[in-house]
């Protein structure tokens, strides 16, 4: 089996109560995205996020679980930033637990308050990575293990 | 698997040292002193770690024994790899927030 990487991609649609600039806002501003990033359950820090909105800027936010103060951190660059209608990041495979992925976060001006937010992520996973996924036995997870370690 | 799981597995496997304590029990169930050795931490970081693994399902840990021997649990971990569902999840658990926040911040305008 090689270790071929393949992309998977998801798309997820949102309509937000709220005109593009603020949701423009929301996903920028980082006392903003401190309030929504990552599920229930979870608090951002302020001290712990740093944003630098621009192409090849990088962004950081720890996330701390409300229930146990476990940490996580997620870490990218922003690839485009064309306001308030396009942002491009990537996050790198060495923070996270696929093989990295990107996504575009697209926001539509619907023409009567509303906000279209379309994000199309295109992940990338390894064939040990879905094996281990689909088999649970010991070879696989041996294939999986090697490639966490 | 369900938002709260995805969120425990999230931050289970956020971590270098957990995902490397898999990788170990991959090969076998061990002992915390065996699992502990290949880092630089303490017995104590070692257990730690292994409590947060537990608690997302992902090893399950003997009973009986005072040593506790860790193994991996294949059913847990076959859903944790299911990467582009946890994927979505964290996106879905975003955006209800980021709802809320929009919602709130329209009502109660800044100065």
């Amino acid at each position: 089996m090689t270790d071929a990487v393949t992309a998977q991609e998801i798309t997820i649609t949102r309509v937000f109560e709220a005109p593009r600039e603020l949701v423009w806002k929301a996903w920028t501003e980082p006392e903003q995205l401190a309030r929504w990033w990552g599920p229930a359950g979870w608090t951002n820090p302020l001290e712990t996020i740093s944003m630098d909105v621009r192409p090849g800027g990088t962004f950081s936010v720890t996330s701390v679980s409300d229930t146990d103060g476990t940490e996580m951190t997620s870490q990218g660059v922003y690839r485009e930033v064309v306001e308030p209608e396009r942002l491009v990041f990537d996050e790198p495979a060495e923070n996270a637990w696929h093989e990295g992925a990107v996504s575009i976060a697209t926001f539509t001006d619907l023409g009567d308050g509303r906000t279209e937010l379309v994000l199309h992520a295109t992940i990338h996973t390894t064939d040990e990575m879905r094996a281990g996924a689909e088999a649970g036995m010991a070879g696989s997870l041996d294939r999986l293990a090697e490639h966490l370690s | 698997m369900t938002v709260d799981q995805l969120s425990t597995t999230f931050a289970a496997l956020a971590d270098p040292t957990r995902r490397a304590i898999m990788a170990r029990l991959a090969q076998g169930e061990a002992t915390v002193n065996e699992l502990a050795e290949p880092f630089p931490i303490t017995l104590q970081a070692v257990s730690k770690h292994l409590k947060v693994l537990e608690r997302a399902g992902l090893i399950a840990r003997g009973r009986s024994a005072q040593l506790r021997p860790s193994r991996l649990q294949g059913e847990a971990l076959k859903e944790a790899a299911d990467w582009l569902a946890a994927y979505r999840g964290f996106w879905e658990g975003s955006f209800d927030r980021l709802d809320e926040h929009l919602r709130d911040i329209q009502r109660r305008p800044r100065a």
